[in-house]
């Protein structure tokens, strides 16, 4: 008791070197981390978002696990602080952008949360970007590679991306989202039974997820005309342009796929199909990953999508 | 149950954060995103030995610059000031990278510069003259001026020592002179037939060097026409700003005087119309006056006329008697003489029914025809009496009873060629 008054005090004083905020802050994660939920559910209350349920208890944890994230690199530059003050004003900045969190009652269920946790996700990483070409397509590399229209160099970048997510990726990102492995096996057991009824309520929740965060794309990243996306394909320029975008605008990436449908190797048209297990590797690799006790990666679609693109 | 996974989350992410540190050291990433205020604006190769990255904010400042790599891992990251300079070294595996932060009121910028720190293997490389190679990348995107390329110098330079060894020997051994100048004729022979395929290749490339050499003269003067458009484009557009802003000028001045003129003209239409409805207020309060003095006078008017109906009823009463002593005496005259009506009795009534006679004098405009006259005469049923005097005519006409000389003679007045009337019975009027 004593130890945390203590921790707390100090906490709340200031600290004057950078060694000195590493070690108070490697000891008192679980204060800042508290202090950053508390918040993020008072913030979830005052703006009438909050219910007391697990679901909004696993929410505020998650956003305030990444704001605790982010304060633990940027904190070490502002030495000399008081830790709290700090970390206070960095949540007080973060909530006092225009719709600072991505909450709707409808991305509370497991597939909600899904896919609202690889959004997030892809807005930082590169790989979970790739990622959701795959997820909500159900495109492998190959096919992602053929869709954007890469050379060689960049070929390889995207399955060095496919390859990290199936490493660690999708797996940290479903910890740290919070979908456990029940939420997982119930979306499997959805997607088995009703997979129409799933990638409907997929589609649906796209546009709402995609709203939000093609917010953190460059602003000069908008949506572009069927010729404009021809012109930009065949002067082989703006890579960036055609993977931020195209990952997180629904009807740009129907209109290029149909226009790229030659170079793509499924004759079927693309569209919505998700894909809750991240790509695996060769079909003996998946094959060997399954009967190590990894979790199976569904239809025999997919296998044979990963064999042919892998 | 629940609180039990929500513990577990809570305890996951708790491990996530303690991890974060060495996340962030693990693994060299290959490039790094930037993150402007939680946007990523680009990114930062770190495969190339130095890497420059700009970014630049017009509306609005920068708070936040986060580098990630790949996977999303936070690998370094600032806050910057309101307003300022702020700089940091981050530092990665095998290098590290400056960032920049200027914040403006009207914006801000950021420059990052990654620089690699190099194996000395890689160095050495370098200033042996394999730069060409410097930037390659083997599949899977390995630097090819790496390890293995180092370990492939060593072996190399370990053949090369060896070589020597077997060879040195033999060059001090015991050959007959023979042999070895059999060997440097042939090696002579060979060298002057090289020479003479150089000094051909040489000519074709001073022929080669020379057709480029007038296609870059070529080429320049095409770039020096170029640069002469281009000044004339640039003098041209300077000009067209200067014109722009010239009417820009003109545009705002005309619009001032136009303010200034409907400004002065609403003022002006105002003091009108306030001056006007002073003097409208004005002839109000003089129409009241009068409409009051008209009030009192119409009130003594009143009183007046009442006094009269009083004088007159006492007056109508004395009427009254007097006439009732009059008739009594009449009575006693008619007894007294009822003889008949005499002469002059009866041509006075005779007179009275007759229409009246009346005599006038009227003289004319000067010029007037004596044919005008004579219809004037006519027209008005009047007969000359007498000769003219001094320009006036007598003239008498029968008036019916019940019209007023003064009347008829406002008639004759209103006559075009009439100049004057008189009504004088003894003498015209003097002229």
């Amino acid at each position: 008791m004593r130890d945390h008054h203590t921790l707390s005090v100090k906490l709340n004083s200031v600290v004057s070197s950078e060694n000195e905020f590493d070690e108070l802050v490697l000891r008192s994660l679980p204060e800042f981390l508290d202090r950053a939920t508390a918040q993020t559910k008072r913030f979830l209350r005052d703006t009438g978002q909050w219910t007391d349920d697990i679901t909004h208890e696993k929410l505020a944890l998650r956003w305030g696990y990444e704001l605790v994230e982010r304060f633990l690199i940027c904190g070490r530059t502002e030495v000399p602080c008081r830790p709290f003050f700090l970390l206070d004003s960095l949540i007080a900045k973060s909530f006092s952008q225009p719709d600072p969190l991505c909450y709707h009652k409808e991305l509370l269920t497991p597939v909600g949360r899904f896919l609202d946790g690889l959004a997030s996700r892809a807005v930082v990483s590169r790989d979970a970007l790739m990622a959701l070409f795959y997820h909500i397509y159900g495109l492998g590399q190959a096919n992602v590679v053929r869709l954007l229209g890469f050379g060689q160099a960049e070929s390889q970048r995207v399955y060095k991306n496919f390859e990290r997510w199936r490493q660690s990726g999708w797996q940290r990102t479903m910890l740290e989202t919070g979908i456990s492995d029940h939420d997982l096996k119930d979306l499997e057991e959805q997607q088995r039974e009703h997979p129409e009824r799933l990638n409907i309520e997929v589609d649906r929740m796209l546009r709402l997820l995609q709203t939000h965060y093609r917010k953190s794309e460059p602003e000069h990243y908008p949506c572009l005309t069927g010729q404009k996306w021809g012109q930009l394909f065949n002067d082989d320029f703006g890579y960036d342009y055609r993977v931020w975008h195209l990952a997180f605008c629904h009807a740009c990436f129907l209109e290029v796929a149909d226009r790229r449908q030659d170079e793509l190797t499924n004759t079927e048209k693309p569209r919505v199909n998700l894909h809750i297990q991240p790509l695996r590797k060769g079909g003996v690799m998946a094959l060997f990953g399954s009967e190590r006790g990894g979790r199976t990666h569904g239809t025999a679609r997919t296998q044979r999508l990963s064999r042919s693109t892998s | 149950m629940e609180q039990q996974e929500l513990n577990d989350f809570r305890d996951q992410l708790l491990n996530s954060l303690e991890e974060q540190p060495r996340r962030t050291e693990e693994g060299r990433p290959r490039s790094l995103q930037i993150f402007v205020n939680h946007e990523c604006v680009g990114s930062v190769d770190c495969m190339k030995t130095n890497s420059n990255y700009s970014f630049s904010s017009r509306d609005r400042s920068i708070h936040t610059v986060e580098l990630r790599n790949e996977a999303g891992v936070l690998v370094g990251g600032l806050c910057a000031s309101e307003a300022g300079l702020k700089n940091l070294r981050v530092p990665i595996k095998r290098g590290w990278v400056d960032i920049h932060i200027y914040n403006r009121i009207d914006g801000g910028s950021v420059r990052m510069r990654f620089e690699n720190n190099r194996p000395w293997w890689s160095r050495l490389g370098a200033r042996a003259g394999m730069k060409p190679f410097s930037g390659a990348y083997l599949l899977g995107r390995q630097p090819l001026v790496g390890k293995t390329f180092a370990y492939a110098q060593i072996l190399l330079v370990i053949s090369v020592a060896a070589l020597l060894v077997d060879r040195v020997p033999d060059w001090f051994g015991s050959e007959s002179r023979s042999s070895v100048l059999e060997q440097r004729l042939a090696a002579q022979e060979a060298t002057h037939n090289q020479v003479e395929r150089l000094q051909q290749q040489v000519a074709q490339l001073s022929e080669v060097q020379q057709t480029a050499l007038k296609e870059a003269q070529f080429e320049q003067q095409q770039l020096a026409q170029l640069s002469h458009l281009f000044d004339n484009v640039s003098q041209a557009q300077s000009k067209i700003a200067a014109q722009v802003v010239t009417t820009q000028e003109d545009l705002r001045s005309v619009k001032d005087s136009m303010a200034q003129e409907v400004e002065n003209d609403v003022q002006v239409a105002l003091t009108k119309e306030e001056e006007d409805r002073i003097q409208v207020k004005q002839e109000l309060q003089s129409v009241k006056s009068v409409n009051e003095t008209l009030i009192k006078q119409v009130a003594l008017l009143e009183s007046k006329n009442r006094e009269l109906h009083a004088r007159l009823t006492s007056t109508a009463v004395e009427l009254a008697k007097v006439a009732g002593q009059q008739k009594s005496i009449a009575v006693a005259r008619n007894e007294q003489s009822k003889d008949p009506p005499s002469q002059m009795q009866v041509a006075e009534a005779l007179r009275e029914a007759d229409p009246q006679a009346f005599l006038f004098w009227v003289s004319f405009m000067d010029g007037t025809s004596e044919k005008s006259i004579e219809d004037l005469f006519h027209e008005i049923k009047g007969t000359k009496k007498g000769p003219i005097n001094s320009g006036w005519y007598p003239v008498e006409v029968k008036l019916p009873k019940p019209e007023p000389p003064d009347q008829f003679l406002e008639s004759v007045k209103r006559a075009t060629i009439v100049k004057a009337v008189a009504t004088s019975r003894i003498m015209p009027p003097a002229q």
